[in-house]
């Protein structure tokens, strides 16, 4: 058990007295932590919730739910002027042109942290209340680089213990393939290896390769540490240089690399977790389940288990000490993306997969006492409803233009199950990439929102209450 | 979809469409490739649906908090019990002689008809405050109608305002009406609040720097500050009653709170530098003097801001 830290408790009675100022004044704000693995689909999300909101203020109906939840009242919707914040900025009008393009763009890959903030205006509920104005609640958002949430659960670990944990993971299944290289390094070095720059280095690449084989080969997602494969901004740097090794408790290279890791934790810690992952009143985990379902079953399970890890380091405020300043989260949302890949018959599946392959954090975040609830959604709707013949019989499949050929395409995606497939499943399954579609046709300038599939029922469960 | 009784095939599939003409959905983007033509992206049609959705949008009636419903009813009985009774004694004293009863109608004539007075201005004030968020709200969501409908009622009131209703009249479009007021009225209208940001500026440093507690400080300040408020909504056409003044005080609070905690850690760090207890209790002064007029200062951009019935881009 951590020692309490009294600064950070004074810190959280600060912002638990700010928050009950503000709540008073009508003047809410909420932090919403957009979570989830790379490639999940957050950028893509936060462009949608950022202009469809944008045009639900302007009194367009983009988020029928969220309005519902709200009553009617919301009025405005604006984005925060920019302050004097050295966290660049979220650009949703950047992704929103890229989109629109032609030829379109997917946002890349994210390797930098980047904050946005929008205001609601809405009316109060009372005639009453009405007197003192309009109310405004405050919605921060972050993108960040999905890897580096990986990094989360090192921060309970030490050296050895990562090293180990670590290690007995590589050499199972597919990952043993991916990291063959480096476990022979490694297994090749005395325990007494000397603690030379060369050999921190030469590991260093070859854990690095072994990251990136499993990611992009084997469509693993419990890779850690996440700058590793997504550096950032700030580039590689010495303190990566680490490994794990067979005996990390000896001198020499055990102790460089034990070093680096600290320092590399606290780095980190510093930079990225503390600043944004220590305080969040709501979290929309995001999950890419369909991906995970068609690149096996090791994948499969490794997003589960990756998922598992960041949700059981996350701060869910079921403390003495968190009830005692009112941190903590609130409400926690796993959310299926790219439901848009699927025909409507089978988003329910897709959603109570989803609510299978999460079971063990939603349980941890229900014993903190935040409500959890488990949705579907395509923030970018791409595809349509429509039938195709395989093996010479009509099935429901999604129809869509593909990105890169420009061609319009029928995809049967497989029948989702509703639970975790058995190994008939996978013994029959072979791995398929669903392909990308272009997004539908947009507004560059996104002034009536774009089109999704069921972002305003998951808005007005997170935030409804609020409103 | 697939026969009843028979498993669907587990292998996904993507199956090109060969040779079919894709539906006409939007206008074709320029061809990328001389052979085989890209098709249209999909057109879900989003932009007259969410169109027509907002049509259909009810605006939600104000409902009364409990609060609201315990407020209006001790007003209900207050006053109409107390007109009641009043109803009685007029009854009464007529019937004592004609001349004490006319008196008796007078006098609870004119003390109804001032409390009467006042409930009407209050509702005046909000009505105006209101109309500006209705003004607010139609340039943000670009209702040109009731932009120009609001803007025009606006600088009819309006001394400042009141050379730009030919031109407010003849804009076409929000961002026209939205330039003609920012470029005329709107832009004296905030160098007249700052203006009257600096006299109060100039009241608060004196005040300060020659009052004997800072209690008195404190005093001073809020009622400057409430007055600087009231002045500056004036200005802007607004007439705020007790109810109108809280609710603009409100609207200025948080942008005058963050300025004073600011204020607050750069005070203390001037005091921290002066060491000289002569200096100190000299300096120190001025300096809180300078704090509070620096408030006031930003105050009063804050209550001009809040007034502005057009919102800042």
């Amino acid at each position: 058990m951590p020692a309490p830290d009294p600064l950070g408790f004074l810190s959280d009675a600060l912002a638990g007295a700010e928050e009950a100022a503000r709540a008073l004044l009508g003047q809410e704000r909420v932090r919403l932590a957009v979570t989830g693995l790379s490639r999940a689909g957050k950028t893509v999300f936060l462009t949608s919730l950022v202009a469809n909101l944008l045009a639900a203020g302007a009194g367009l109906s983009t988020l029928p739910a969220l309005e519902a939840a709200a009553a009617g009242r919301l009025r405005r919707v604006r984005l925060l002027p920019a302050g004097v914040e050295a966290v660049p900025r979220f650009d949703p009008e950047a992704h929103l042109a890229a989109l629109a393009a032609d030829p379109p763009r997917w946002p890349a890959r994210t390797e930098d942290l980047s904050t946005l903030a929008l205001t609601l205006e809405l009316d109060r509920r009372s005639w009453l209340g009405s007197v003192f104005g309009a109310r405004r609640v405050t919605l921060e958002l972050l993108d960040y680089p999905g890897e580096w949430l990986l990094d989360l659960p090192m921060l309970r670990q030490s050296y050895a213990e990562w090293s180990a944990a670590t290690l007995a993971r590589l050499r199972r299944g597919a990952r043993a393939a991916a990291f063959g290289p480096f476990l022979a390094f490694v297994d090749a070095l005395p325990a007494a290896a000397p603690a030379e720059d060369a050999l921190s280095r030469r590991g260093f690449a070859l854990y690095r390769e072994g990251l990136r084989a499993a990611r992009d080969t084997h469509g693993l997602r419990l890779l850690q540490p996440g700058r590793f494969l997504n550096p950032g901004p700030r580039g590689e740097a010495p303190l990566m240089w680490f490994f794990p090794l067979p005996h990390p408790e000896g001198g020499g290279l055990a102790e460089l690399c034990a070093r680096r890791y600290a320092a590399y934790l606290a780095d980190q810690r510093s930079v990225f977790l503390e600043p944004f992952f220590r305080r969040f009143g709501r979290q929309a985990v995001l999950v890419d389940v369909l991906a995970a379902l068609h690149q096996g079953e090791e994948a499969f399970d490794d997003t589960a288990a990756a998922l598992a890890e960041i949700t059981a380091a996350l701060r869910y405020g079921g403390s003495l000490l968190d009830r005692l300043t009112g941190q903590g989260v609130r409400r926690v949302a796993f959310v299926a993306t790219k439901a848009d890949h699927v025909p409507e018959r089978q988003r329910a599946a897709l959603t109570a997969l989803l609510e299978d392959l999460v079971q063990a954090p939603r349980e941890r975040a229900l014993a903190a006492g935040a409500e959890t609830g488990v949705h579907a959604l395509a923030a970018i709707r791409c595809t349509e409803d429509d039938t195709a013949i395989v093996d010479g019989r009509p099935v429901e499949a999604v129809r869509g233009v593909l990105l890169e050929s420009g061609r319009v395409a029928r995809v049967y995606p497989g029948e989702v199950p509703p639970r975790r497939p058995g190994p008939e499943f996978w013994r029959h399954g072979r791995r398929f990439a669903m392909p990308d579609f272009q997004p539908p046709r947009l507004d560059p300038h996104g002034a009536a929102g774009v089109p999704h599939l069921g972002l305003d029922t998951l808005l007005a469960w997170l935030i409804g209450d609020l409103l | 979809m697939s026969a009843p009784g028979t498993p669907p095939p587990r292998e996904p599939r993507v199956i090109l469409e060969e040779g079919e003409a894709p539906p006409p959905r939007s206008a074709a983007p320029a061809p990328r490739d001389r052979e085989t033509p890209p098709a249209p992206r999909l057109d879900f049609g989003w932009e007259r649906a969410v169109a027509q959705g907002s049509a259909a949008r009810p605006r939600p009636a104000g409902g009364w908090s409990s609060l609201g419903l315990l407020g209006a009813g001790a007003a209900v009985l207050v006053l109409g019990l107390s007109a009641l009774e009043a109803a009685n004694f007029v009854a009464a004293q007529f019937a004592r002689a004609t001349w004490l009863g006319v008196l008796t109608l007078g006098v609870a004539g004119a003390g109804y008809g001032l409390i009467g007075a006042a409930l009407w201005r209050e509702a005046r004030g909000l009505a105006a405050l209101r109309s500006v968020d209705r003004a607010r709200a139609a340039f943000a969501r670009g209702d040109h109608a009731t932009a120009r409908a609001e803007a025009l009622r606006w600088a009819a009131e309006v001394p400042a305002a009141q050379s730009v209703l030919p031109a407010l009249r003849a804009a076409n479009d929000p961002d026209s009406l939205r330039a003609i007021l920012e470029a005329g009225p709107l832009a004296a209208l905030e160098a007249q609040a700052q203006a009257l940001g600096r006299a109060a500026a100039l009241q608060a440093f004196a005040v300060t720097a020659i009052s004997p507690s800072a209690g008195f400080d404190a005093l001073v300040f809020a009622s400057r500050g409430v007055r600087l408020v009231r002045q500056v909504a004036a200005l802007h056409g607004l007439r705020p009653g007790l109810a109108g003044t809280l609710a603009l005080l409100r609207r200025t609070l948080l942008d005058a709170a963050t300025v004073a905690a600011t204020d607050v850690a750069v005070d203390t760090a001037a005091r921290a530098l002066l060491t000289n207890p002569l200096l100190e209790k000299i300096a120190g002064e001025a300096a809180a003097g300078a704090v509070a007029a620096r408030r006031m200062l930003r105050l009063a951009r804050a209550a001009s801001e809040a007034c502005r019935i057009v919102p800042r881009r």
